[in-house]
């Protein structure tokens, strides 16, 4: 009787066994690599826009349900926006502004005088005049509100008196007519136009709910509006919305009858677009080699705006005054980051690690931005070892004991100690793995160090002593101004690079009296301050990365370029 | 009865105020705050993430943020979602029909299994059927549910096209018709079977020790002495002493109930008060975090009490008082 129990049982194992392989074997053979399309790149299916269908839009991680250009606080809410609400300017692809609802003239870049168009409708009937737009900045200026907006509202004159409860409206809003808005600043500024807050919001409806109940409204949660080709007919919270054609939609036609929105989770990607379950979603690197052999999808790449580095600790920051109080004398010599650089073979480590959906790059501009430096005017650090040895060798960096790894020119050990932030994904820590042994292999002892996400931006913030190489990432917006992220006065400039001659560019470069609104003459300032950083390299530039969108093949119409993807009125699906 | 049950909750405050400082501080102890994490330079600034530290009270010292949370607490005031934007409490309300279903449904399906299975067992203990029933209860429980859950998308939902792949209601479906209905059940089915199929091992090896034991009790001998039939003796007799221990799991699934399925929800896209959990644990939010735990805390102890009672009613010589 034993004996049968035991084969019963090895039985069972094997039938568990053999569903373990059925399906493993569907992801492993998608070794084979390709980028397919590069830049904007066309839909799918290919002909003419068909009318009417559903398609079915997925999102691999659930909203957080602030359904308000004001309000939301993560991307995912964002992509959900964007799907039945526009702004009122637009960015082209090379990221500058173009007129959407509302076209402006300038003379000074300080008044800014604004026009709307007539007869655009919000998804309840009401008309959008500048009253919806005077009611957005207001909302975002007033004392209650918990969004992160201020920024994009506090360069219009008067707005500070207004949060400070000093003045009853912001003075430098003068509404004209219903069209018609003036907007003055409170000093004449380059970004002024891309950094000022462009989504207006219905007056109508949320005009009577406290600034400070907005965010928890229904307006906001459950039942938004927009101007947007789509409108909400249904939320439910988490997993799914629905959105169909509003018929009085200002900007022309608009293909599709229904937009579901479905939540799913990341191991259900693949199979859902396998599936036809869904019919465009955006992907992670990781899921590429997965879909590009499904024959029903598509995989269109677009530039995107995020870039990956490691840092150096140079000095400390004292937030209090916003000055770099100290220098660590660890990584001051510039050979030595150099010749750190060239011990890395960066495109080996995207090809690995970002499946190829990552290019390599020597600046802290993305390329597609109009102020990207051309490659021909950087140093390009290409992987080079041997340079790397003997940039080390010059620079003092030699093994004086013999054990293999070299000391510093003073003769004591040398440990590069990179930190790298740690969360579930396992491939964090090989990836920084890899790193430390490019540093290796030119004879540079290498530590690694994981640390919890959180903890670990808490510790890279404040200059923790522990941290001393640090893996990061930044992404930058339509306002090609790096200065937020680079000056030697702002808290995010994390290396703490401290060089007044690379600031004085960027401040140049926003200097309405040197520049004029001559975008060649800024180009010229950022390039030079470019060629600055490059050399010095206070961070590594690994790379940066593409966005990625897998297609069903019935879906059209759909282009993305550098500022997203266009308006989803002329997305159509062909049965 | 009373006495006892009163004097039980009244013995639950002080447990329930340690349970809630041991939450705070654990909570606080979490590096980095709701604030913190992968900073978007686009959508905020340093000023900002200061003044909504200072706006939340985060620089207040721990004993008086303490304070502040509990008082609210007692007074039925949760707090407001750092992540959400809204009351603690909306957001629990929001996700506890989901919740409910899900684990209603599975502990449907832990019950009918574990019943069929038990029965079988302990009637014919050590026979080949037996040990397939051990064989199958042990490797489910030994699967992690995520794995489980994985496989069982793959399968059920990409494969056979049975069951949707997440969710927990077809969006087009009208608000209450007969499909609405029907399109909830169709979502909950397959995460239910995937949690309830995977639990059943502990209340199949009770009921059926239990049956064996009981079998070879005196009573038991002398029905079979009378001339009982076998299948009365089992059906009757036995399985009424033997419910006993398993209705004292009913209080402990209590808590498990209202718990939902952290990984099991989150992979399902369903979204319940588990997935709730998991989310507010990854992006800080304490008001909604320490909520839930404390929440589950309660209805934890709170199963006990109905174990501990429960097992009066149904066992006459347990007395309580």
């Amino acid at each position: 009787m034993k004996k049968k129990s035991l084969l019963w049982l090895f039985a069972l194992v094997l039938i568990v066994s053999a569903f373990l392989a059925a399906c493993g074997g569907g992801s492993d053979d998608a070794s084979e690599s390709g980028s397919e399309g590069e830049g904007s790149s066309e839909g799918a299916a290919d002909g003419e826009p068909q009318k009417g269908g559903t398609l079915v839009y997925g999102l691999d991680a659930p909203p957080e349900g602030l359904y308000s250009s004001a309000f939301y606080g993560i991307a995912t809410d964002f992509e959900v926006i964007e799907l039945f609400d526009e702004a009122l300017i637009n960015y082209n692809e090379n990221l500058e502004p173009e007129p959407n609802v509302a076209s402006w003239e300038t003379e000074d870049n300080k008044v800014f005088n604004f026009t709307f168009e007539e007869g655009v409708k919000w998804h309840n009937g009401e008309e959008l005049t500048v009253n919806d737009w005077v009611f957005a900045l207001e909302t975002i200026a007033d004392p209650d509100y918990d969004g992160p907006r201020y920024t994009n509202v506090q360069t219009i004159e008067g707005a500070e008196a207004y949060r400070n409860g000093d003045a009853d409206s912001i003075s430098g809003i003068e509404v004209v007519s219903d069209y018609e808005i003036n907007i003055t600043f409170d000093e004449a500024r380059v970004n002024n136009l891309t950094n000022l807050w462009a989504y207006p919001m219905p007056e109508s409806v949320l005009g009577d709910v406290p600034v400070a109940e907005m965010s928890a409204s229904e307006w906001v949660r459950s039942t938004p509006i927009g101007i947007g080709p789509f409108k909400v007919d249904k939320i439910v919270p988490g997993e799914s919305v629905e959105f169909s054609k509003f018929d009085e939609y200002w900007n022309g036609d608009v293909n599709l009858d229904k937009i579901v929105l479905r939540v799913i989770d990341n191991s259900s990607v693949v199979g859902a677009l396998q599936n036809n379950d869904i019919d465009m979603i955006s992907l992670q690197p990781v899921s590429g080699p997965e879909v590009e052999p499904l024959e029903n999808v598509e995989i269109v790449t677009y530039p995107g705006l995020t870039y990956y580095y490691v840092g150096f600790k140079l000095g400390k920051f004292d937030n209090e005054s916003q000055t770099i109080t100290e220098e660590l004398p660890k990584y001051q010599s510039k050979e030595l980051r150099q010749a750190m650089m060239y011990a890395l073979n960066r495109q080996e480590w995207v090809d690995a690690f970002f499946f190829g959906y990552a290019d390599v790059v020597n600046k802290p501009v993305p390329s597609s931005h109009w102020n990207a430096a051309d490659d021909s005017e950087l140093i390009q650090y290409e992987y080079d070892p041997e340079k790397s040895k003997q940039m080390l060798d010059e620079a003092g960096y030699v093994d004086t004991n013999d054990d293999g790894f070299r000391e510093d020119p003073n003769g004591d050990e040398f440990v590069v100690k990179f930190s790298h932030y740690a969360t579930g994904n396992p491939t964090f820590e090989s990836r920084a793995q890899a790193i430390a042994q490019y540093f290796e292999a030119v004879g540079l002892r290498s530590e690694v160090e994981m640390v919890e996400v959180n903890l670990y931006y808490d510790m890279v913030e404040k200059d923790d002593a522990s941290i001393e190489t640090f893996f990061g990432g930044w992404g930058t917006g339509t306002d090609p101004d790096p200065s937020g992220l680079w000056k030697a006065d702002q808290l995010w400039n994390y290396p703490r690079y401290n060089n007044p001659e690379a600031d004085q560019l960027l401040d140049d470069a926003l200097d309405i009296e040197i520049v004029g609104t001559d975008q060649e003459k800024r180009k010229e300032l950022y390039v030079e301050w470019q060629k600055i950083v490059n050399e010095d390299l206070p961070m590594l530039y690994i790379a940066e990365l593409e966005e990625i969108m897998a297609l069903n093949n019935r879906v059209g119409g759909v282009e993305y370029d550098v500022s997203g993807q266009n308006s989803p009125a002329e997305w159509f699906v062909t049965e | 009865m009373l006495k006892y049950s009163i004097r039980r909750l009244l013995g639950m405050i002080p447990m329930l105020i340690l349970i809630s400082i041991v939450v705070f501080s654990l909570a606080k102890l979490m590096p980095g705050d709701s604030l913190s994490g992968e900073i978007d330079p686009l959508n905020t600034n340093p000023e900002y993430i200061a003044e909504m530290r200072e706006k939340l009270g985060y620089n207040d010292p721990l004993p008086i943020q303490y304070f502040n949370w509990i008082t609210g607490f007692i007074q039925g005031d949760f707090g407001k979602s750092t992540r959400f934007k809204i009351p603690v409490f909306d957001l629990i309300m929001e996700k506890v029909p989901n919740t409910l279903l899900l684990g209603v449904t599975a502990l449907i399906i832990t019950y009918i299994m574990a019943f069929i299975m038990g029965m079988y067992s302990g009637r014919r203990p050590y026979t080949l059927g037996d040990n397939a029933i051990a064989g199958f209860n042990y490797v489910m429980l030994a699967i992690p549910s995520f794995v489980a859950a994985v496989f069982a998308i793959y399968i059920f939902a990409f494969q056979l096209n049975w069951f949707p792949f997440a969710g927990s209601v077809d969006i087009l479906t009208e608000q209450g018709s007969f499909e609405y209905y029907v399109s909830r059940m169709h979502h909950v089915l397959l995460p239910a079977i995937v949690l309830g199929a995977m639990s059943t091992a502990s209340y199949t090896q009770f009921l059926r020790n239990d049956i064996i034991e009981n079998s070879r009790k005196d009573f038991v001998r002398t029905a079979r002495a009378k001339g009982t039939p076998m299948k009365k003796i089992y059906n009757v007799h036995i399985l009424r002493n033997s419910i006993i221990p398993l209705v004292t799991f009913l209080g402990f699934d209590f808590a498990a109930l209202i718990g939902g399925a952290i990984i099991t929800e989150t992979i399902f896209t369903y979204p319940g008060i588990g997935q709730l959990f998991l989310e507010s644990v990854t992006s800080r939010d304490y008001p909604t975090l320490m909520a839930l735990t404390m929440l589950l805390s309660f209805l934890t102890l709170f199963g006990n009490l109905l174990a501990d009672i429960l097992y009066g009613v149904v066992d006459p010589r347990i007395r309580l008082d």
